[in-house]
């Protein structure tokens, strides 16, 4: 039984065009062109993922994915474009998994899809591999290739939360609210610091990382430097 | 200038001529030196009026008079009873006395009424100012005011750099800044006391004037600024929402294509060839319109002009139009001198727009009229119509109403074009009435000698 993608955009074109793509990658597609639709037809059959469009002629996709994350944990991918970026930003806080860029190139959305679909379910073990990275969340304890990495407090926290995110892009709001609490969400001067610490010990190379990656203006994700 | 002298010569003449008439007449049942008293009534008014030089000019010469008319020997300047000289030295100091005091009265009177017309103009210019009005339309008054109140025939305010003038300029000062100057006619004289009291009060009230005007204008000048960014990054969104979503299409369709691992049977690839043809078809129209409109909006979209019968070019663009078939024309055949590749433009734009907002059967007519000066097209739908509020906000570029459908471009270029060619478009509706768009184009007479 193939996977079910929910694609919602309110362009003819573009909703032809893609669902005719993915039902090509093996996909089973719905569409839909309203924020309302959207809701109806995830609700009618539960999609394994969500491609969604950020404007939408009757909300728009920080709304729909708010609606969906009541009830599901489906990963969503946000379609933005340019003078998008504090919508593209509020959908990511709400719960989306992930963004292209319009016009984006169909090898990026597929591989932005199977990303989110393989990784649905959040790591849930006590250690967690990435790379030459191993970390062991109860002793809070990590190696990089068998070395020991001192990390403090705030910088084991911030690593564990990408860890346990793996490849998922995470806003700085969400990150700050994870590792230092509800109160400090609005100091992403603080995330970028402990980031550039984070790299200089557990990046091979810090000025050219290579595990955590940063997406401008959006957030950060933590990815495998040995898988494609 | 002539006035100052001879009126007050004249006057204290007649003063002194009246008082001696008076003496002379009261004389017979007076005695003559207890009359000398009366002079004193010829210098008291003499001094109020025209001051104490006068004054002292008139007790003076009643002196003499006095001497010369009454006391003996008559008719001659010389005393011959000491009793008289004493008379005559005391009436002359009460009369210098009294001169001076009212003199003295009169010159407070005058400065308390100077100070009040000083103070009162002040008081009028700051309620003004303090109202929240700027000092934009009221210098002439305020001009006006300030010469009378410098006893000049006029003054003018400037608030530029100081210019050489023929007249009197005084810098207009607040703590040594110059907020302008007052120009003052040639040998206007103000009195310099007024001067030193009166212009600086002035100087510092139009320096709150002129500030105000300023941040006034400055925040005039920020709120249009934002205004227009607020537009031009509307319209930025609107471009480029409306270029990426057709390129969108044609980035999926050709990535998808171009894709060796996707499975794809004939009628997928026929779908996302078309995807291709439609929203490259559609770009090719948005990047035309948009430089349609650049040109419109530039005047750039210099008419061809022809004579045309109206008829004969609608009818061209019903026929080339998909959904003409729809489309019912009717009315009259008048001629008009236009561009008709640009006016064609506009009816395919009105006509288009009629068919996309009506329901899909219904038929959208198009009926031709002339009046003696005008020749109207009108398009009239079937469809939800238009609010009064929008009637003439669908014209503006990129407006589309609460269906967004198109790039909201077509109607604003009908309306740049039909302008070009000296025409009007405007729109009739009733909501739930259907909606008329109306092309209006100067009529042409049938030249003579021609059959019509």
């Amino acid at each position: 039984l193939s996977q079910r993608i929910l694609v919602v955009d309110d362009e003819p074109q573009i909703l032809r065009a893609l669902s005719t793509t993915l039902r090509g990658a093996g996909f089973t597609v719905d569409t839909a062109a309203t924020a309302e639709d959207a809701l109806a037809a995830a609700a009618a059959h539960p999609p394994a993922a969500v491609i969604l469009d950020l404007v939408l002629p009757d909300g728009n996709g920080t709304e729909v994915t708010r609606e969906l994350r009541t009830w599901t944990e489906a990963p969503v991918i946000v379609l933005s474009a340019v003078g998008e970026e504090r919508e593209k930003i509020a959908a990511l806080d709400a719960g989306a998994d992930d963004y292209v860029m319009k016009p984006f190139s169909v090898d990026e959305l597929l591989a932005r899809l199977r990303a989110v679909l393989r990784r649905s379910a959040p790591e849930a073990g006590p250690l967690i591999e990435v790379g030459e990275l191993q970390i062991d969340i109860p002793q809070r304890f990590v190696t990089r290739d068998g070395e020991r990495v001192k990390l403090t407090p705030h910088e084991f926290d911030l690593l564990r939360v990408l860890a346990q995110n793996r490849g998922k892009l995470l806003t700085h709001q969400m990150l700050l609210r994870e590792v230092w609490g509800p109160s400090y969400q609005g100091e992403a001067h603080y995330l970028h610091v402990y980031v550039s610490h984070l790299r200089a010990k557990i990046e091979p190379n810090p000025s050219r990382p290579r595990y955590v990656l940063t997406e401008p203006g959006a957030g950060y994700r933590l990815v495998d430097p040995n898988a494609s | 200038m002539r006035n100052r002298f001879w009126v007050p010569l004249l006057g204290s003449a007649a003063a002194v001529t009246i008082a001696t008439l008076a003496v002379w007449a009261l004389s017979s049942i007076a005695p003559t030196l207890s009359l000398g008293v009366i002079y004193v009534f010829a210098v008291l008014p003499t001094a109020v009026y025209w001051g104490v030089r006068w004054a002292l000019a008139v007790a003076v010469a009643s002196m003499l008079a006095f001497n010369f008319f009454f006391l003996p020997p008559v008719h001659t300047f010389a005393l011959n009873d000491s009793a008289n000289w004493f008379a005559l030295t005391v009436y002359s100091a009460t009369a210098f006395v009294v001169g001076e005091l009212a003199a003295r009265a009169r010159r407070r009177a005058a400065d308390a009424e100077q100070r009040e017309r000083e103070a009162s103009l002040l008081a009028e210019i700051a309620v003004h100012l303090l109202g929240g009005h700027g000092l934009d339309g009221e210098l002439g008054w305020i001009e006006d005011s300030a010469a009378e109140v410098l006893g000049v025939p006029n003054a003018r305010i400037e608030f530029g750099p100081r210019r050489s003038s023929t007249g009197e300029t005084i810098p207009l000062e607040v703590e040594e800044h110059a907020v302008g100057t007052i120009y003052l006619p040639l040998r206007a004289d103000p009195n310099v006391e007024v001067r030193r009291r009166f212009l600086p009060g002035l100087a510092a009230l139009l320096a709150v004037g002129v500030d105000r005007s300023r941040l006034e204008q400055e925040a005039l000048e920020a709120e249009t600024l934002r205004r227009s960014d607020l537009v031009k990054t509307a319209l930025l969104r609107a471009v480029s929402h409306d270029l990426r979503s057709p390129l969108t299409g044609i980035t999926t369709a050709i990535g998808a294509l171009r894709n060796q691992t996707l499975v794809f049977n004939d009628n997928d690839r026929r779908d996302l060839l078309d995807t291709i043809a439609v929203d490259a078809e559609r770009l090719t129209r948005l990047v035309g319109d948009l430089l349609d409109l650049s040109r419109l909006e530039a005047g750039g979209a210099e008419p061809a002009l022809e004579v045309w019968a109206l008829d004969e070019l609608v009818h061209e663009t019903i026929d080339h139009l998909a959904g003409g078939d729809r489309v019912d024309l009717g009315g009259e055949s008048p001629l008009v001198n236009v561009d008709a590749v640009q006016i064609q433009r506009v009816l395919a734009n009105l006509i288009e727009n009629a068919l996309k907002f009506s329901p899909p059967s219904s038929r959208v007519h198009v009926h031709i009229t002339a009046t003696r000066q005008e020749a109207i097209v009108r398009v009239v739908d079937q469809g939800p119509g238009i609010a009064e509020a929008e009637l003439e906000r669908v014209f503006e570029p990129f407006y589309r109403g609460d269906r967004p459908s198109g790039a909201g471009l077509g109607l604003a270029i009908a309306r740049g074009f039909a302008a070009a060619n000296g025409g009007r478009v405007w729109a009739e509706s009733r909501p739930g009435q259907g909606t008329t768009f109306a092309l209006a184009l100067p009529i042409v007479e049938v030249p003579a000698g021609l059959p019509a």
